[in-house]
């Protein structure tokens, strides 16, 4: 048996199916029977879904536009 | 039935990438400045690399594509020269998530997302999600950021960020226990 400190360090290994055998047993026995180590792992990879789609609000400051600017003319002609 | 090609079309990219480019890479190297000379150098290798475009893929992926090996370039970079030895966030406690047996400690333990008032939008989410990255130790986020915002296998970040693989899983074994406490945190 895996407790919960192993089951949530496990669970980063399986997300890239990284288990063996063994230990893909040891985590599905411990999580089946622990709700917080279940909700951990639900989270965890809602958040991983989520990050890939983080984006600033910010727009290129023109300062660094004018010079974007330049540079491509530059380089164009 | 011709195929398709996409056209190069430099004059535009400023207009039409500049702000989704620099909205891209913002959160995900946590600086401004270097954020706009990325961006910048994506331009420039793209100018560079014109011939060598060949159309299949559309002109924004094309972009995104240089601007992905940018940032892996600028992590790789960053992390030449650091040794195991000075990598805090490898040492010292835990983050005390856990008692001797393994357990989770009682105030720690994950709280139940769905009772809260109001499910979160997805943007929501995102945005709590990019303050607690910038508030991650140092090596724990440039790990996250790669893993997660990026997309990248464990394979790639050791040799991105020159740290073994059993440095790896402990790094993102508690970012990850980091992570869920912080946005627990904040959208409730």
């Amino acid at each position: 048996m895996v407790n919960c400190k192993e089951a949530t360090f496990l669970m980063a290994k399986k997300e890239e199916g990284k288990l063996s055998v063994m230990e893909g047993i040891k985590l599905a026995m411990h999580t089946s029977m622990c709700s917080f180590c279940k909700k951990f792992e639900k989270q965890t990879s809602q958040i991983g879904k989520e990050s890939r789609h983080v984006h600033a609000e910010n727009s290129l400051p023109d300062f660094a536009k004018d010079k974007i600017e330049k540079m491509l003319k530059n380089h164009s002609s | 039935m011709t195929k398709q090609v996409n056209k190069a079309d430099p004059q535009n990219w400023l207009q039409q990438y500049g702000d989704l480019l620099y909205q891209y890479t913002l959160p995900r190297v946590n600086d401004s400045v270097i954020a706009e000379d990325l961006v910048q150098e994506t331009f420039l290798s793209a100018l560079k690399g014109l011939d060598g475009y060949k159309g299949e893929a559309s002109e924004k992926n094309w972009l995104f594509t240089i601007l992905k090996n940018k940032i892996i370039d600028h992590y790789r970079k960053k992390s030449s020269g650091l040794s195991v030895m000075s990598m805090p966030d490898l040492q010292g406690a835990d983050g005390g998530w856990f008692d001797e047996e393994g357990s989770w400690v009682e105030n720690r333990m994950p709280k139940d997302w769905d009772a809260a008032d109001k499910p979160l939008e997805r943007k929501e989410i995102q945005k709590i999600i990019n303050w607690c990255k910038d508030h991650l130790k140092e090596l724990q986020q440039h790990v996250f950021t790669l893993k997660y915002m990026e997309d990248l296998d464990s394979i790639e970040i050791c040799k991105i960020l020159n740290i073994s693989s059993s440095n790896y899983w402990v790094l993102i074994h508690r970012a990850r226990l980091k992570m869920r406490d912080c946005v627990e945190k904040h959208r409730l």
